[in-house]
């Protein structure tokens, strides 16, 4: 199995914080690849060094063996890294087509194309009813969907996703990892950034735990729920 | 499909641009009201300001890069025309073309840089540089050149012609003719920012005011979109300070002063609603006109009645007001339309 996204070494510090300190992770393509960790862990700067919004200090990130560490973010989405962020992130004064169709047109130029992928992203995430509202007339799920649909249009090889199941009822969540399941079983790669492991921990091939910038444990879901180190970061006690 | 890229409706059509057209069928008709001469050249003056309000509203308004500098571009062209004519004799329409793409580029080379800062810095250091270029054109020996406080003196735009006419006739040629010029550029300026604000490109200048990081973050190129809609955004300025220059010398520090070229298109902008185009177009015609009819009224109190005016104004509504009275006027046009 070949490897689609890797980072080498990366560190990234804010001021006296070392946020991210030598992190090196390897993900295949066509997995799903968790990444958990407690608050302040460097999650949430991983996956921004890796969509390239932050600007690591040392190390690589590779992208099917390409290094694209000094590439700028919507470059690296033209590459097929797509990202959703954390706190269902808008364009809370666009209709809700434009907030998927301005992607389309940033990446494939072209209108045509653009419109018709923009219409099969709605569609495929429920949301071609509200395609003329604004994003604030839209439930949190609905809004998870409008931020699916970004991603889904720009047709990625690999999709960042920061704490997807945050604010989902059950049933939402449910249909979350419906979407995951179908989108990875055509092919994207998922790298899942969740607080909720009891629905992260169904749908992960691997995952990854981070402790204060450290990587502390890396395998199969079932075995790192058993590590030792991990159980010491999540409850405080080995 | 149908749904989420439906065309607008004909009545939509008919009923969005009947105010459009009135609005340029009494600009066009005004003149021939016999409005006299002090009138027509108001009138001139706010065409112009028009492209300048549009200058503001196209990127400011979109982005919430508040570029204060508009005044220094518009200011620049004046400058450029001038120093062509004055110099090297190039005559002023021709001078007033060149003085553009000029106006255009030293706008972008001085001002561009500072794209990278946001906020309210970006605000001060854009105002910094027509406040430098004040310093600049009064102080020696920059002033010897550029005519210190005095200004340059050049031949207005289609002088060497009026001076062929009876004279009786010159003023009103000269007057009449800038005011039909000003309201071509006025309209073909509106029009055309009306485009861009509404079309993909427009949409993007949005997205990146509504929120940089997630734009960039899911494809859009912010500092293209940034550095072309501040590109159009000078060429509205330069255009309008070039024409205006044209038809007022000789061109002076005025032009560049913010107090005179900034303030009134940006409480244009505020007051009409920001981003929306045709709330402060709209806004442009009725805040200078009030000003200038308030002289007639009560004097030298006009500037601050006018002012209190906009405080009243901005304060109880920051957002804007006329683009709202615009759009509840749509609605009962629509109304009386559907009967």
């Amino acid at each position: 199995m070949s490897e689609i996204l890797g980072c080498e070494k990366v560190t990234k510090k804010f001021g006296g914080l070392t946020a991210l300190n030598e992190v090196s992770l390897s993900v295949v393509k066509g997995e799903i690849f968790g990444i958990i960790g407690p608050n302040g862990s460097g999650k949430t700067t991983l996956l921004n060094v890796i969509a390239g919004l932050i600007r690591l200090d040392e190390g690589r990130i590779l992208l099917d063996g390409r290094d694209i560490t000094k590439l700028k973010p919507h470059e690296r989405v033209k590459l097929g890294i797509a990202r959703m962020f954390q706190g269902m992130r808008v364009f809370p004064y666009l209709p809700v087509y434009l907030n998927v169709e301005l992607v389309a047109r940033s990446i494939y130029g072209d209108v045509r194309l653009a419109r018709a992928r923009t219409s099969w992203a709605l569609t495929m995430s429920g949301l071609l009813p509200e395609a003329g509202e604004l994003p604030i007339r839209l439930t949190p799920y609905k809004l998870r969907m409008l931020e699916f649909a970004r991603i889904l249009v720009s047709n990625p090889k690999i999709a960042l996703l920061d704490e997807p199941f945050a604010g989902l009822t059950p049933d939402e969540a449910e249909a979350m990892i419906g979407l995951i399941r179908k989108f990875n079983s055509l092919g994207v790669t998922f790298v899942i950034v969740e607080h909720k492991l009891r629905y992260l921990m169904r749908i992960a091939n691997r995952v990854a735990v981070l402790n204060q910038g450290v990587k502390i444990a890396e395998g199969r879901p079932e075995d790192v729920v058993r590590n030792p180190q991990v159980i010491e970061v999540y409850l405080g006690v080995s | 499909m149908s749904v989420v890229f439906a065309k607008r409706s004909a009545k939509d059509l008919i009923v969005g641009k009947i105010p459009f057209l009135i609005a340029l069928a009494v600009l066009t008709l005004l003149p021939l009201l016999n409005v006299g001469g002090f009138w027509l050249d108001v009138l001139t003056k706010v065409n112009l300001f028009l492209l300048v309000t549009l200058a503001i509203d196209l990127y400011s308004g979109t982005t919430y890069y508040l570029n204060l500098g508009v005044s220094f571009t518009f200011g620049f062209a004046g400058y450029s025309l001038a120093l062509l004519n004055v110099y090297y004799g190039i005559p002023t329409e021709y001078s007033m073309l060149l003085a553009i793409p000029i106006s255009i580029f030293f706008s972008l080379a001085i001002l561009l840089p500072s794209l990278k800062i946001r906020g309210v810095y970006f605000a001060i250091l854009s105002l910094l540089v027509p406040i430098i270029f004040v310093g600049i054109v009064t102080a020696q020996p920059f002033s010897l050149y550029l005519g210190g406080e005095g200004g340059l003196r050049f031949k207005q735009l289609f002088l060497d012609f009026a001076r062929s006419l009876p004279p009786g006739v010159r003023l009103t040629f000269l007057q009449y003719s800038y005011y039909y010029i000003s309201l071509a550029a006025a309209v073909v300026g509106y029009v055309i920012a009306y485009k861009i604000g509404f079309s993909d490109f427009g949409f993007m200048l949005r997205a990146v005011g509504q929120d940089e990081e997630l734009a960039e973050g899911t494809g859009i190129n912010t500092l293209k979109v940034k550095v072309i809609g501040f590109l159009i955004s000078s060429a509205y300025a330069s255009v309008a300070g070039a024409l205006y220059a044209s038809m007022r010398p000789p061109v002076t520090v005025d032009l560049v002063v913010p107090a005179n070229t900034l303030i009134p298109p940006l409480t244009s902008v505020i007051v009409g609603g920001l981003g929306t185009l045709i709330g402060p177009a709209i806004a442009n015609y009725l805040l200078l006109l009030t000003y200038e009819l308030l002289w007639g009224l009560i004097g030298r109190w006009r500037v601050i009645a006018y002012m209190l005016l906009l405080i009243i104004i901005i304060t109880i509504k920051p957002q804007g007001i006329v683009f709202k009275a615009y759009v509840e006027a749509r609605k009962f046009l629509r109304g009386v339309f559907s009967e």
